[in-house]
């Protein structure tokens, strides 16, 4: 009678990390795509953000990171190489956030604005944002992210590890052992 | 961990590649050797593009030049003439733009200058300079007064036209004027427009 419960409520969680995935994934695609179809406006939101100067590594930066983001959403959408693709996520989503805090404080303290009422355009793909809205759900796309790391989301996955490990404790099945 | 450390850079890598040749192939792509911003020096003006300010907080301090001041001072620094609104206007009504002395170039994308431009302005897209060029290089060479203008407000887009026509197309520097108000104050004041193609005749008067 418990196992049945255990094993309902690990569906519950396994459902809900997959579908963490899935959003995580589709917002990444779209993200992405959003600013791929329009490289140039994004050249220009990420020479605001003056990181670099020479013009190779600006474009490289504006013309290939979009593709990049929808790739990795693509990759969390079918479920391939999900860990990897979330570390990569919030190598993105960590730094990307702290820029965007310091420009947000860099507005707000040239502006003489109340901090929650900075609002820009942080080149994230959705237009002007205000800023606390923006850090809040980077930091749950930070989270989510970090769940996948841990091994969230294996349900309904096409291939969860691109470099397979053996199953702990697991007996190998007949055709494992072919 | 290990393992997920080598898949992440294995991800990395493939698609770091798939990025590259996917902005390659894109016709929207960014060409990777271009210098988008000659000679530009954003002293300053870091914290002014591209934001808004929300209820209540205006903020500006009377004795600091407005982002629209710091524009005007940093287009006649690099030699690039100004026109305000009132002369754009002017232009716009003078009989020798009929003639194609006078010009008006859109300095924004396609998506934009479908959506509406100023009537009868040619449309040169700064990014894509070579689908636009072959159309505008003549037009520029003809006229007397070339006013190049974008969206207006922080856009720089005019400016760096105007820095291409200039240098890299030789239109002489005396016959380009950059309208700093741009598209949103030709709006903002109700002035004519015009949608879809350069003379598609779908004019009216923006709201």
């Amino acid at each position: 009678m418990n196992e049945g419960r255990t094993t309902a409520r690990w569906r519950s969680a396994d459902i809900v990390a997959a579908l963490a995935r899935w959003v995580l994934g589709g917002l990444f695609v779209y993200m992405g795509l959003s600013k791929a179809l329009h490289p140039e406006e994004f050249l220009k939101l990420v020479r605001q953000y003056e990181m670099v100067s020479h013009p190779w590594l600006l474009n490289s930066i504006a013309g290939a990171l979009p593709w990049f983001e929808a790739f990795c959403g693509l990759l969390l959408l079918g479920g391939v190489a999900v860990r990897g693709t979330a570390v990569m996520l919030v190598v993105m989503l960590v730094p990307f956030t702290l820029l965007v805090l310091k420009r947000a404080l860099a507005i707000a303290g040239a502006k003489g604005l109340p901090f929650c009422l900075v609002k820009f355009d942080c080149g994230c793909g959705a237009g002007e944002v205000f800023i606390c809205n923006k850090l809040l759900e980077n930091s749950l796309l930070i989270f989510v992210a970090c769940a996948l790391v841990a091994g969230w989301g294996r349900r309904l996955a096409l291939r969860f590890s691109l470099l397979r490990t053996p199953i702990q404790g697991r007996t190998p099945a007949p055709a494992d052992r072919v | 961990m290990k393992r997920v450390l080598l898949e992440a850079v294995l991800v990395a890598m493939i698609g770091t590649a798939l990025a590259f040749v996917a902005n390659g192939l894109s016709p929207r792509g960014l060409k990777l050797t271009r210098d988008y911003f000659p000679g530009s020096n954003r002293t300053g003006a870091a914290v002014q593009p591209a934001t808004t300010e929300a209820q209540g907080g205006t903020g500006r301090d009377l004795a600091k030049p407005s982002a629209a001041e710091l524009a005007v001072a940093r287009l006649k620094e690099k030699g690039l003439q100004v026109v305000d609104c009132k002369q754009a206007l002017e232009l716009f009504h003078d009989p020798r733009l009929a003639q194609g002395t006078i010009v008006f170039i859109d300095a924004r994308n396609d998506e934009h200058y479908q959506k509406g431009h100023i009537p009868g302005a040619w449309q040169f897209d700064r990014y894509h300079p070579e689908n636009y060029l072959s159309a505008v290089l003549p037009v520029c060479q003809v006229a007397q007064q070339v006013v190049v203008y974008c969206a207006g407000g922080d856009c720089e887009d005019s400016e760096f036209a105007a820095l291409f026509l200039r240098d890299s197309a030789q239109v002489p520097g005396e016959k380009l004027f950059v309208f700093t108000g741009g598209w949103n104050e030709w709006t903002e004041r109700g002035l004519p427009v015009e949608t879809g193609g350069r003379n598609s005749g779908q004019r009216g008067v923006s709201k």
